[in-house]
């Protein structure tokens, strides 16, 4: 079994080498050759200071330099990143079946996709690691996943009162076809990343999006319906990305 | 000793091909070895970048092999160009040795 430390730096190893593009057999293999070592040093009473050295910033660095960077993999990685991010802002209209462009939405998308490429890389390879594993840890990234969500919902609400002058609006047969692109790339990027996040933001804000289009105004306004809502929402995630936590702790184990 | 860190590091590679070459051995024991030689100055991890560049170098070849507890252990042997560097290192150590041993003992050449 591997101290806390120990988890914690392949952890951020594997982040590290993710982010500067290396490629995913070979960081699979560096990383279990480390765990092998450090499991077998501290069994020995070493402590995670004499694999690693003083400085495991840079002994990664020392690791990565010897590795083949993957331009493959950040020509897919980097694109989806930004695609992802405008089916996140398409696909809520999309349903409700108001998909339009004008100047307002497109200068959101474009800022939204250069913060989000920009918060994405900063919470993988710096946040995650450190907080991975203890229990408010989970529950600031959860806390800040709907803080996160709740903002685009904002965002798009806000879009809808002000989206002046749309240069494009998309009749039904369009909207259909964006949702039917949209899910794609959602299901494509889960597999792809081998992770649930894509699957759970686009149902938090599907979810709210069916809401506004099928049922009744009165219902929408009401706060209360939608303070409801978005409790049973968040326990409905919050105990499915538990259940896939301990069963991945429990698969490592 | 910080110095000795700086002086070990173009040897290392020569020691751990030649460790190598005494048959099969993973990350681990490699490192081991090198700690019962009296390598005792660096970090034990300090051996995987050296190992990253042999590989890419081809002088060490690797194989997955099952171990009875854990997961699958990552092998290195030596590969003929391995041999061939290991070879070169030999001569250039020698070398080394003589002329920094007249230095120390003050014989001229």
């Amino acid at each position: 079994m591997l101290s806390k430390q120990s988890e914690k730096f392949i952890l951020e190893l594997r982040m590290y080498l993710i982010s500067k593009g290396k490629k995913d057999q070979e960081i699979d293999e560096i990383t279990e050759e480390l765990e092998i070592h450090l499991t077998r040093a501290e069994e020995q009473g070493k402590d995670i200071a004499n694999i690693v050295g003083k400085s495991p910033r840079k002994y990664m660095k020392s690791l990565s330099n010897e590795m083949k960077t993957d331009r493959k993999q950040m020509a897919v990685l980097i694109p989806m990143m930004i695609l992802l991010i405008a089916a996140y802002f398409s696909f809520g209209p999309a349903i409700e079946g108001t998909f339009a462009l004008s100047s307002i939405i497109l200068w959101f998308a474009l800022g939204g996709a250069a913060i989000g490429v920009f918060v994405y890389g900063l919470v993988m390879c710096r946040v995650l690691p450190s907080l991975y594993k203890s229990f408010w840890g989970m529950v600031l990234i959860f806390g800040a996943n709907i803080f996160v969500t709740g903002i685009f919902v904002m965002l798009l609400l806000w879009m809808k009162s002000h989206s002046a002058q749309p240069f494009f609006v998309a009749t039904p047969l369009q909207n259909t076809i964006i949702i039917a692109i949209c899910l794609a790339l959602f299901i494509a990027s889960a597999i792809y990343t081998k992770t649930w996040i894509t699957i759970f933001v686009p149902a938090f804000i599907g979810l709210q999006a069916v809401s506004f289009r099928y049922f009744s105004d009165e219902i929408n306004s009401n706060p209360n319906v939608f303070i409801i809502g978005i409790i049973v929402l968040t326990l409905i995630v919050g105990s499915g990305m538990i259940f896939l936590y301990k069963r991945k702790i429990k698969v490592q184990n | 000793m910080a110095d000795q860190t700086q002086m070990l590091k173009g040897i290392l590679d020569g020691c751990l091909l030649a460790i190598i070459k005494e048959g099969e051995i993973y990350g681990y024991e490699l490192a081991a070895k090198l700690e019962s030689y009296g390598f005792t100055s660096f970090s034990e991890g300090t051996i995987y970048p050296l190992l990253l560049r042999m590989q890419k170098e081809k002088l060490v070849a690797t194989t997955l092999r099952k171990s009875t507890a854990g997961p699958k252990r990552k092998y290195y042997s030596l590969t003929e160009k391995g041999e061939q560097e290991l070879l070169l290192f030999h001569q250039r150590w020698n070398q080394l040795n003589k002329t920094v041993n007249k230095v120390l003992k003050k014989e001229e050449m």
